[in-house]
């Protein structure tokens, strides 16, 4: 049974329909990330779970409770937010011991919690200090020791690594994850960055429009995105426009060059019109075993992003972008030049609208 | 190179010091003269001596801080809430709070007059301490365009909507969420404010002279006509306390939480642990 259920959500501002028809179920100890562009509508899921926002239709239910018209307060839930929002006038301490001291503990538990949470974030010695006093990531581990220091139900993190510099983003997410997995909390993570979620989610929640586009594990969601915008969004993705062949149901033509597929194809159109995804990391310059299809074309850019070089070639009226890693003994091909691109059709995936 | 010395910006900066700072010494210089002969502090020693002087200054001191707690009880929340719920309010509300610099406050006295008068639904200026509410809740008008701008200008500097939210989510309640997080983290402003509204209900004389009450306003303005240098020694003493005041509200609004009054020699700075 699911610990935290959306069922139907949906959230209306004035003429402005944010949030429709949401729904998700969640486990106890899962870590879920809910990604997508600005304007998706995920800030406002979050804010609804934590009960900022009151849903204008469905329900929430956390551990089988109808919480929809409860109380922000009483929800029993910690948020971390993406500005740290530590009280200034209080120093560290204070700051952790606040929702211990509001569910009126006594100050010896309350003493005890704070030092196993100062210990838990790594920052023992920093009790005394006041927020001004500390670097942005330390004011987010004190934030996120403040949220857990009450024993919440559900953990929610609203982009709580935004304002941060990538070094840091990336050592605090694993400490995160580290921390979430030690205490087996439900957690609810919002991001636009899909890296980040990628790298710590159980499950991701993929969000446009205010709707739910797709949900599941990190590798389902990179390598097989049920809709172009998921495709287009996770990750980078060549999306091709295929004509099936009359009479042929397993051959396609992409780009002006024949294509067989897997299996026939489901999604096109009457006049026989599909699209198609292709990760740039499933071609290659060589071939490679189960590689049985190539495309031809005129290599158009050269990038070099470190530790991968992303080559674009025009392959007729088809830009086709495709990953090689970086080896000092590797020539890159250059502009201009004629090159092979080949990849295993099995890799070539059908969008749906 | 050498800057060169801006000898005209010096000068109009004098002027214009001199503008404020020669009659307030002429008037200091005045007010030691009172015994024929000699320079001394005879005019500041007969206020002191003075009985009504006494009573008085303890009356709308007592008055005045009365005035700042219904304010900041007031105008904390009310600010509070305008800036969380409806800031479309918010010019609604400055304009609001700035009616007592419009409306003078003999009109709002003989409002209150007619309004609490003896034989009104609530005859406040039929007994002593009826007066005495009227006249703080008239200084908590008076002082309020000072005391809403110090305390919304207070706001403007912290996330309230962020905090309030990380406060609920804590369990606080939106009571325990003002009084746990909202006034500590204005304190400078209301700080500030409260001075305002001591420097402005201290000396206040229309509304204590029409309710007739013995304040400090109507003791300066009586002590004026009957006398000739203590008015002086009180107008030198008046500067002396508004400026003090001035002082401490600087003191207040720079001092962070958990600043020291007085600097280390080495500041703390966020360092040690990793970021």
């Amino acid at each position: 049974m699911s610990f935290l259920t959306i069922s139907n959500a949906g959230k209306v501002f004035g003429a402005t329909t944010v949030v429709k028809g949401f729904d998700l179920s969640v486990q106890k100890g899962e870590f879920v990330s809910f990604l997508g562009p600005s304007g998706c509508g995920k800030t406002t899921v979050l804010r609804m779970i934590a009960g900022f926002e009151r849903p204008t239709t469905g329900s929430i239910r956390i551990d089988g409770r109808d919480i929809t018209d409860l109380a922000a307060n009483k929800r029993r839930i910690g948020m971390v937010f993406q500005a740290y929002a530590l009280f200034p006038n209080l120093n560290v301490a204070g700051n952790i011991a606040f929702g211990l001291r509001i569910a009126g503990q006594a100050a010896s538990e309350i003493d005890a919690r704070v030092d196993d949470m100062l210990r838990m974030i790594g920052l023992a010695h920093l009790g005394k200090r006041y927020p001004y006093e500390l670097s942005g990531g330390q004011q987010q581990r004190v934030a996120l020791a403040r949220a857990l220091a009450p024993r919440p139900q559900v953990l929610l993190l609203d982009e709580p690594l935004s304002a941060l510099d990538a070094k840091i983003r990336v050592s605090l997410r694993e400490e995160i994850r580290a921390i979430q997995r030690q205490l087996g909390i439900t957690t609810v993570f919002v991001t636009h960055d899909q890296e980040e979620a990628m790298s710590i989610s159980d499950r991701i929640v993929v969000m446009n429009g205010g709707r739910a586009e797709q949900i599941g594990t990190p590798f389902e969601i990179y390598n097989r995105p049920a809709t172009r915008f998921v495709a287009g969004f996770v990750g980078t993705m060549n999306i091709l426009r295929a004509r099936l062949d009359r009479g042929q149901p397993q051959t396609i033509t992409v780009a002006g060059q024949k294509l067989r597929l897997a299996a026939p194809p489901v999604t096109q159109d009457a006049q026989g019109n599909l699209s198609l995804a292709l990760r740039p990391e499933a071609l290659s310059l060589t071939r490679a075993e189960g590689h049985d299809s190539t495309f031809t074309g005129q290599v158009q850019s050269v990038n070099f992003m470190g530790s991968v070089v992303r080559i674009r070639m025009q392959v007729n009226d088809e830009l086709i972008s495709f990953d090689m890693f970086n080896s000092p003994n590797m020539v890159p091909p250059v502009i201009g030049q004629t090159a092979l691109a080949h990849f295993a059709s099995r890799d070539l995936f059908e969008l749906a609208a | 190179m050498k800057k060169p010395v801006p000898y005209a910006a010096i000068a109009i900066a004098l002027i214009g010091a001199s503008y404020f700072v020669v009659p307030l010494l002429a008037t200091f210089y005045f007010s030691l003269k009172m015994t024929r002969g000699e320079l001394g502090f005879a005019a500041y020693a007969s206020v002191f001596r003075s009985a009504d002087f006494a009573a008085t200054i303890v009356y709308s001191t007592i008055a005045s801080l009365a005035a700042i707690a219904i304010g900041t009880l007031v105008i904390v929340p009310t600010a509070y809430w305008v800036r969380l719920k409806v800031p479309r309010l918010r010019p609604l509300m400055e304009f609001i709070s700035l009616l007592p610099l419009i409306v003078p406050p003999v009109v709002l006295v003989f409002g209150y007059i007619r309004m609490f008068g003896s034989s009104s639904v609530l005859p406040l200026t039929a007994s002593t301490f009826g007066t005495d509410i009227l006249l703080v809740l008239g200084y908590v008008v008076l002082s309020m365009p000072y005391m809403y701008r110090a305390i919304d200008n207070g706001l403007s500097v912290i996330d309230i909507a962020t905090l309030t939210e990380a406060a609920e989510s804590l369990g606080a309640s939106r009571f325990r969420t003002i009084v746990l997080v909202i006034f500590p983290n204005v304190r400078a402003a209301i700080i500030s404010g409260a001075f305002l509204t001591f420097s402005i209900s201290l000396g206040e004389f229309v509304l204590a002279s029409l309710l007739n009450r013995p304040a400090f306003g109507p003791y300066l303005v009586q002590l004026g006509q009957d006398r000739a240098y203590e008015p002086a020694a009180l107008a030198i003493m008046s500067f002396a306390f508004t400026w003090g005041c001035m002082a401490l509200m600087q003191l207040f609004a720079i001092r962070k939480p958990g600043q020291r009054w007085f600097s280390r020699s080495t500041p703390r700075t966020a360092t040690g642990s990793s970021a």
